[in-house]
């Protein structure tokens, strides 16, 4: 199984935009949304005083916005890529609260969540990602990360790589810089939205109750088979009618 | 031995129509759910979606809470004097102390039994029940407030997908349908001991097939609806 993996030398960015345009053409991404980005931070340190950080769904180890989805609608594959089953999607827009790189969008026209997928629909058939294949300065490299032969995995092994990550949410980005980038502290806190976080609990709870009614009720079962609680004058005594309701 | 009439075949035919969609859904409802908001466990999970498929597990559980839904809907105003509104008297007339008196005692009954509750002070006596015990009461009482909630959070849960700006609203409605279905999953265990289990409750399980209990069973089960039952031949002879 490849472990895919995306390294980006935001060095080599001047911001051309082919990246997401690329994307958005290959994606069908609906007008005014996206699902990859440049940054643009001021930074003295680059030309025109300005530093350029493309980026995407980070394919986080510790995805956030997996814990927060309550329908398994979007999952860590095998992989290495974050994926999202819009089949399974109720569009309740959880993921992407819980996303500190703010990565997910909720597609307009189809009411589920969308994101990068390293280009799912075409990587099948040996294509690199669109923003891979339309970048005129080479800026991301993509690839198998577990073939020590491959670009990437040859990137990975001889520089240094530079993550981007939430310090009040940390989700074990797999998307990595080489060398320096602008600024690194950008991602948000990650926000788990009051009835998803609320769900747990409620879960937690049937869970306890009904393990404790089910089980109560195997043990009335067995207490009444070996432990009858009839009396000799037979089953429990009711109140006569007459006495409407509870006897004094 | 006389037997009385105590459903009637549409009541019979929709209550193991509800109990069948009920077991459907709570089932194929929390294996749609993921991690820490999944009450049984991973494993749950992955049987139904081993028998559906990723998509067709909702694409059943939206089809079944449908189906349940329309006929419901159908039903409802179709037997609304026959069925529906006797039911709802019914299970609405609820005498809070007693029928809490009675549950306790119950409770107590089934656990230590008579001689053990007489040991510790304990009246063994339960209050006189109507048509139904205070315990189908209670559960019924939940089943009809949960299922409505079921059904309309449902509703938005399944075409909400095609409207922008209700994520917030959407949250919500997943947070009340599993607290609504969670509180079923707890509560049906104990109604279908209660009904098919417990001592002396195999006439009343029976009723449920043929629609006719002993008058013996009604007289010391419900001896409220049984007086009614008398009191109304004896005003139908008078006549």
């Amino acid at each position: 199984m490849p472990r895919y993996r995306m390294l980006i030398d935001s060095n080599k960015c001047y911001n051309c935009g082919a990246c997401i345009v690329g994307c958005q053409q290959r994606n069908s991404v609906p007008y005014g949304y996206r699902r990859n980005w440049v940054r643009v931070d001021a930074d003295p340190d680059y030309g025109f005083g300005k530093g350029f950080q493309p980026g995407g769904c980070m394919q986080c180890d510790a995805p956030l916005c997996v814990e927060a989805c309550p329908t398994q609608a979007t999952w860590k594959g095998d992989d290495g890529v974050v994926l999202i089953d819009v089949q399974r999607c109720i569009g309740c827009g959880a993921c992407i609260a819980a996303c500190p790189y703010d990565a997910r969008y909720r597609h307009p026209e189809r009411g589920t969540v969308d994101k990068c997928d390293y280009c799912a629909s075409s990587r099948h058939l040996g294509i690199a990602p669109a923003c891979v294949q339309l970048c005129p300065a080479q800026v991301r490299t993509f690839g198998d990360a577990s073939d020590p032969s491959s670009e990437v995995a040859q990137i990975a092994a001889q520089q240094t790589l530079t993550y981007v990550e939430s310090p009040q949410s940390p989700t074990k980005p797999s998307l990595a810089f080489v060398g320096a980038t602008t600024v690194t502290n950008w991602p948000r806190a990650a926000a788990l939205p009051s009835p998803i976080a609320a769900m747990r609990v409620v879960a937690t709870g049937v869970r306890y109750l009904g393990a404790l009614s089910l089980f109560g009720v195997i043990a009335m079962f067995f207490k009444q088979i070996l432990i009858p609680s009839d009396d000799k004058s037979g089953a429990e005594i009711h109140t006569p009618a007459s006495g409407k309701g509870e006897k004094p | 031995m006389t037997m009385i009439r105590r459903h009637n075949q549409s009541a019979i035919c929709m209550h193991w129509f509800n109990a069948l969609c009920w077991l459907f859904l709570l089932g194929s409802g929390f294996a749609l759910l993921a991690g820490e908001m999944q009450p049984i466990g991973a494993w749950w999970s992955e049987l139904w979606v081993g028998i559906f498929g990723e998509a067709g597990l909702l694409v059943a559980h939206i089809a079944i809470g449908s189906l349940w839904a329309g006929i419901y809907a159908l039903y409802t105003p179709l037997f609304l004097r026959r069925d529906v509104l006797p039911f709802l008297r019914e299970i609405f007339a609820v005498s809070l102390r007693c029928d809490l008196i009675w549950c306790i005692r119950k409770a107590f009954w089934l656990v230590m039994g008579a001689s053990g509750m007489r040991k510790i002070g304990m009246q063994t006596q339960l209050p006189a029940q109507g048509f139904y015990n205070a315990g189908q009461k209670f559960v019924a009482i939940a089943a009809i407030i949960c299922s409505i909630s079921l059904v309309v959070t449902g509703l938005l849960l399944a075409f909400s997908v095609m409207q922008q700006g209700l994520e917030a609203l959407v949250r919500w409605a997943l947070l009340l349908h599993l607290c609504c279905a969670g509180l079923m999953a707890i509560l049906l265990p104990v109604h279908i001991y209660m009904a098919a289990c417990a001592p002396g409750e195999r006439p009343a399980l029976i009723s449920m097939l043929t629609g006719f209990v002993p008058e013996d069973f009604a007289k010391h089960h419900n001896p409220l609806w049984h007086a009614s039952l008398v009191e109304k031949a004896g005003e139908h002879n008078r006549h």
